[in-house]
């Protein structure tokens, strides 16, 4: 009942936000001024509180997209049109791409395969709403919500055993390792060592502090109050990227891949619980 | 000769921390991927963009930095060939050390802008230039900042540096010494976390000057 309040809302929102003018998608702000953060703690805060995770609306939306977009054909490993569980045992090698991939590798293949998209379409339809804030509704972004819900409950098991995933583990490891760029930044940078640091007043997750990948990880796609948008994890690496001033990160690439491969394979047995929801 | 001494003390305070940490040095590294593989993966998910081709030029320092978890894994070879690799790139500003404008140096030090591009929607002005160091510091009191670098609160002070002495000759080797740190970090503090402002040319050698007058001068709001 509630779910159904809010995509009503959601939707009528979206629409007088498209008839707004293209200006309704603001630009999503890098510094946001005291009130503006005080309002959204505030409604963080309300919505924890209320239970409400609009992250939610994305799924109903991604439910549909599944069959606009001939998914139900799409094997995430367990078979076709089978996700009960499916992002539990991603990243994974896949016989007839030849190679391993994550969710939303996968689904991009998907979408090539079973509705027609050319690479640089799939390209424009994963960044639809990248950079956007405010009633910005990505197909997109719900069909990776709806697909990974569909494991919530599940524990985190990447098949590590397989030197083929073990291997996107290792560059993955390593890629998280390499200082690279005017400012020499590695992930290692911000998310790794035993003692807790904040950058300015955010606290990070570390690969070095037990349950932390975890936790992490099992969120995505996270709600984010302050865009009013899901935030995938191939999009959350490009943020990360964006601030480490490397060249733009590529969705659906290796780098995403092995990246995943050593984050959700480093985070095997914790449970899914997406989505997640922050500030 | 009194100089030369001031100057290796200060040096020493440095570097000394260093190499106390790291008495059972040893690499730790799985072989099984090779460097270039991971550095093929990578650039194969990070835009071809010509005009960012070479952020993704690698050089020694960073190669070495790569290797090890922290410098105290770190062989002491490694750590001063780092040394020594970034105390040769130092460039100074054209008229030598001197006490810039700290006002100029706040500026810089408050901004997070520069070098971030995207082609989805955000992206820094082409010459924006900022050093973040509150992502990482707290440095004027009352200001929130990171906690991934030390507290620089009264900095100044610490090296101590007052109105009576800054400009003796100790005062500006002490100068030297931290331009040095914010030019090229790696050159006192091998592989850390803070970027390599001067080296990589996210600030100009006069710009830098500037930041360490802000951390340094018995004005600046860093030392009241
Ligand atoms: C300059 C600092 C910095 C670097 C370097 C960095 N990140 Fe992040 N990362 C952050 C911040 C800040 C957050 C946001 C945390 C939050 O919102 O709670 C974050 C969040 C994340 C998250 C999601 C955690 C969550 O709960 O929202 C993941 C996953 C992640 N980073 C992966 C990476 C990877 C992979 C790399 C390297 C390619 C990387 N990060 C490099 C600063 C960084
Ligand atoms: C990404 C994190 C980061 C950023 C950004 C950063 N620093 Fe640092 N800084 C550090 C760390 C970590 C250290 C400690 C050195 C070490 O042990 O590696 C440090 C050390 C220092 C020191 C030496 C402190 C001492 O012990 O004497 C100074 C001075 C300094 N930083 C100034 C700056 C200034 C100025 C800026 C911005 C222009 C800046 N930092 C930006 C992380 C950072």
């Amino acid at each position: 009942m509630k779910k159904r309040l809010l995509l009503a809302l959601f939707t009528a929102g979206a629409v007088a936000g498209g008839l707004l003018s293209t200006k309704a998608f603001a630009q999503q702000d890098q510094e946001l001024s005291p009130e503006e953060e005080i309002r959204l703690v505030q409604e963080f805060n309300r919505m924890l509180a209320e239970g409400v995770n609009p992250g939610e609306v994305w799924y109903e939306v991604g439910k549909e997209a599944i069959k606009k977009y001939n998914l139900d054909k799409c094997d995430l490993g367990l078979g076709p049109g089978n996700f009960k569980g499916a992002m539990a045992q991603l990243p994974r090698y896949f016989q007839d791409a030849g190679k391993v991939m994550d969710l939303e590798t996968r689904v991009g293949w998907c979408l090539q395969k079973h509705a027609g998209m050319k690479p640089e379409e799939v390209q424009k339809f994963v960044k639809q709403c990248w950079g956007k804030s405010g009633n910005c509704m990505s197909e997109y972004d719900a069909i990776i919500m709806y697909l990974t819900m569909e494991s919530n409950g599940y524990k985190v098991n990447v098949n590590l055993k397989d030197p083929r995933v073990k291997k996107m583990y290792e560059i993955g490891k390593q890629a998280f390792q390499t200082r690279l760029g005017p400012w020499d930044f590695n992930c290692a940078t911000c998310h790794a060592g035993k003692q807790e640091v904040r950058i300015r007043a955010t606290r990070l997750w570390s690969v070095d502090r037990p349950g932390e990948v975890g936790s992490a990880v099992v969120i995505f796609p996270k709600y984010l109050v302050r865009w009013g948008l899901p935030m995938s994890m191939h999009y959350r690496y490009a943020e990360c990227i964006r601030q480490m001033r490397w060249p733009e990160f590529i969705p659906h690439s290796d780098l995403g891949v092995a990246l995943s491969a050593y984050l959700y394979g480093s985070a095997n047995g914790t449970e899914i619980k997406a989505p997640g929801i922050g500030r | 000769m009194r100089k030369i001494v001031v100057g290796l003390t200060i040096a020493g305070m440095v570097v000394g921390g260093v190499y106390a940490q790291q008495k059972k040095a040893q690499p730790k590294r799985e072989e099984a991927v090779k460097p270039e593989e991971v550095m093929q993966v990578l650039k194969t998910g990070l835009s071809s963009d010509p005009r960012f081709a070479w952020k993704l030029n690698q050089d020694e320092a960073q190669k070495i930095c790569s290797k090890y978890k922290s410098r105290e894994e770190m062989p002491a070879k490694e750590l001063q060939r780092v040394i020594q690799l970034s105390q040769q790139s130092i460039a100074y500003p054209q008229w030598g050390i001197y006490w810039g404008d700290w006002k100029e140096g706040q500026k810089i030090v408050d901004s997070p802008s520069g070098g971030r591009y995207a082609s989805y929607g955000f992206s820094d002005s082409p010459t924006a230039k900022g050093g973040n160091c509150y992502a990482c510091h707290l440095i004027e009191k009352g200001k929130p900042g990171g906690t991934m670098g030390p507290n620089l609160y009264g900095y100044g002070k610490k090296w101590g540096i007052s109105k009576e002495n800054m400009n003796s000759p100790e005062a500006v080797e002490k100068l030297k010494a931290v331009y040095n740190i914010v030019y090229n970090s790696w050159s006192a503090f091998p592989c850390s976390s803070m970027p390599r402002f001067g080296y990589h040319g996210n600030l100009s050698t006069n710009d830098v000057m500037n930041v360490v007058t802000y951390l340094l001068h018995p004005e600046s709001p860093v030392n009241k």
